[in-house]
């Protein structure tokens, strides 16, 4: 170990030992005198300055540190000398073999008991930490631009309530300065209900949409993302960090983006609905030509049809008595005129567009007079059996219309279980048997014809409403699209139950219609 | 027996009127025809009929037209309509105007036999 100093030889004894304590310390320690030059450097300072103490006693900084870094501190060194207090500074200094590092360097001013005045000097090598401390500087530099310009609103509250940082993307959304915003209650900020604290919403990692307040008023929908109290290290309590995407926009674009589907949505259906009117229209057209057409053919058929009932009843009449036994072919002419009339009818009725004519009628009363005239029409095997439940109800019909669409599905029934009286679709034991009902149901009146024949085969259960659709030998294909029509001209309908072998039932409705001036 | 009346008969359609005629008259009814509005109504200016039958669509100036023109001279004539479908704007216009009623055509002859009876 070697002493290196250049102190009196009178007290050397004094301090001998002292010295070599601070030889072995890791802390660099110099002393200069008055003059600034070193008097005293222990072994760590000579690494700093990277030259032996034989050659540094004597010098001053000038001679080992770069001119700028020596001036620098040897005016650092003066203020030292000139004040009672010990001070700090941080210094660069570039060692003879050209590393640099950062010390942080603490100097006092000592006045020996002789009144010599002399700088005492530690060098604490902080390059280590000051390279961490730019770095930090660098990244918070980095974080703070970041946080400064990303178009997100970014919030640092302590849990104390206060704000540690809050970036001016969300100062700007609220429309409000630094301190005002520190004014504000973040309960006013997010909208909260009475019963909800701040730290309920954000004091764990969440995320949640609502409306971002400034003074009273909603500037902005956002979706809201918090971290949740972060520990800080233990070092400063807790704190939470909380982001806030104004998504008015894409709320916005939602409500377009929902405005354009409900738009398209209803544009198909107008573009459905145009289509269903230009089909009705079509058809409307078609139906009114038809009509015209039928008028005039019915108009033009029935007169003959007049002329010719009329000249066999007075033939009739003329021989009546005469014993020429011409009567049963005067009667196939008539009924050759029922038939043809009532095929007219059937086409007026499918073909008609003019309003129904109503009558106000107890419609039981009505229904067991038709069907009376009706069933003695019939051949004698079928039998009828009227369960009639309109109990007095009185309702205004088309009785005409109506009483031919009944008529119709009488007849229809007694065709399919008996033909026209010679076939019996049935064996021996087959009792042919039509059933009529009325009731009230809450759409209005029901009529029921039914009957125990063959039924009808699902493929002809579709077509049977078709015009011109027809399973018989003899028949127009008009019957029952004019008794749909009629009930139809009446707001109701013609529903068809059957399974081939099981019967088949023919149901009207139509809703009851009290008084006229309802009708009208 | 009933009495006899007199009744005429209008219609275009000649095999029409010619046929009712006939019949009407094997009631002993006397019967004249008509094939026009204007006949039928020149025929009740000179003749004051007990019942006329009268056809609605014609050519030329149909049967209620004419009708209304006969009852200005005659207020008291007595008209059935026949036709071959419900024409319903001059059907209410004939029975506003006076009319007993309407036969559908073809018509139902033993009631048309009915109210001539019950007419006489």
């Amino acid at each position: 170990m070697t002493i290196h100093r250049k102190i009196p030889a009178s007290r050397i004894t004094d301090i001998d030992a002292l010295l070599q304590i601070l030889d072995l310390l890791p802390t660099s320690i110099f002393v200069k005198d008055e003059r600034l030059n070193f008097v005293f450097s222990n072994e760590a300072h000579c690494k700093v300055i990277g030259s032996g103490a034989e050659k540094l006693l004597g010098l001053s900084d000038a001679d080992f540190y770069p001119r700028e870094q020596a001036e620098k501190f040897m005016i650092a060194d003066r203020s030292v000398l000139n004040s009672p207090e010990p001070q700090e500074f941080m210094e660069l200094a570039t060692s003879t073999d050209g590393s640099t590092i950062y010390s942080l360097t603490r100097k006092a001013r000592v006045i020996t008991s002789d009144g010599t005045t002399y700088l005492v000097g530690t060098n604490t090598n902080v390059t280590e930490m000051k390279r961490y401390e730019v770095e930090l500087e660098a990244k918070e530099a980095r974080y703070r631009a970041l946080a400064e310009t990303v178009p997100v609103g970014i919030w640092h509250l302590h849990e104390d309530g206060n704000t540690v940082y809050v970036n001016p993307f969300l100062l700007a959304i609220l429309g409000m300065t630094e301190s005002e915003f520190s004014a504000t209650d973040p309960r006013d900020m997010l909208a909260l209900s009475a019963d909800k604290d701040v730290a309920d919403m954000i004091g764990t990692a969440s995320r949640f949409e609502t409306d971002l307040m400034s003074r009273g008023r909603a500037v902005a929908r956002t979706m809201i993302v918090s971290s949740g109290w972060l520990d800080n290290a233990g070092v400063s309590g807790r704190s939470v960090m909380v982001t806030f995407v104004d998504v008015t926009k894409i709320s916005d674009l939602q409500t377009v983006n929902d405005q354009v589907t409900r738009l398209n949505q209803e544009l198909s259906d107008n573009i459905k609905k145009l289509k269903a009117t230009q089909e009705e229209m079509v058809k409307a057209g078609r139906m009114a030509q038809l009509g015209q057409l039928t008028a005039t053919v019915a108009h033009e058929l029935r007169n003959p049809l007049a002329a010719v009932r009329t000249s066999a009843f007075v033939l009739d009449r003329k021989i009546k008595g005469k014993g020429m036994g011409v009567e049963q072919q005067l009667q196939r002419i008539d009924n050759g005129v029922v038939r043809c009339d009532n095929i007219i009818s059937q086409l007026l009725d499918f073909a008609r567009t003019r309003p129904v004519q109503r009558k106000l009628l107890d419609l039981d009363n009505w229904l067991a007079k038709a069907i009376e005239e009706e069933a003695a029409k019939l051949p004698a095997v079928v039998t009828i059996e009227c369960t009639l439940g309109l109990d007095g109800l009185v309702a205004a019909i088309d009785p005409e219309r109506m009483s031919r669409s009944l008529i119709n599905l009488i007849s229809n029934a007694s065709e399919a279980l008996v033909g026209k009286g010679d076939t019996l679709s049935g064996g021996p034991d087959f009792v042919p048997k039509i059933t009529i009902n009325s009731w009230r149901t809450g759409r209005g009146i029901e009529i029921s014809v039914a009957d125990n024949g063959p039924g009808i085969s699902a493929e002809n259960l579709l077509k049977i409403k078709e015009p011109l659709f027809t399973t018989k030998s003899f028949g127009t294909g008009l019957g029952l699209p004019a008794v749909d029509k009629i009930l139809e001209q009446h707001g109701g309908g013609l529903e068809i139950a059957s399974k081939p072998g099981e019967g088949a039932c023919f149901t009207a409705w139509f809703p009851i219609i009290e008084t006229l001036e309802e009708a009208a | 027996m009933a009495r006899t009346l007199s009744i005429l008969v209008l219609d275009d359609n000649a095999e029409n009127a010619d046929s009712l005629a006939e019949l009407l008259a094997l009631d002993d009814h006397k019967v004249q025809v008509a094939y026009s509005g204007q006949e039928a109504i020149d025929a009740y200016r000179a003749t004051p009929f007990d019942l006329g039958f009268f056809d609605v669509m014609m050519p030329g100036k149909n049967g209620v037209d004419s009708f209304l023109e006969i009852r200005q001279g005659r207020p008291d004539a007595k008209v059935y309509f026949m036709t071959g479908y419900s024409a319903d704007d001059l059907l209410k216009k004939a029975m506003a105007g006076g009319a007993l009623g309407f036969f559908g055509k073809p018509m139902d002859l033993p009631r048309v036999l009915d109210v001539c009876q019950q007419a006489a």
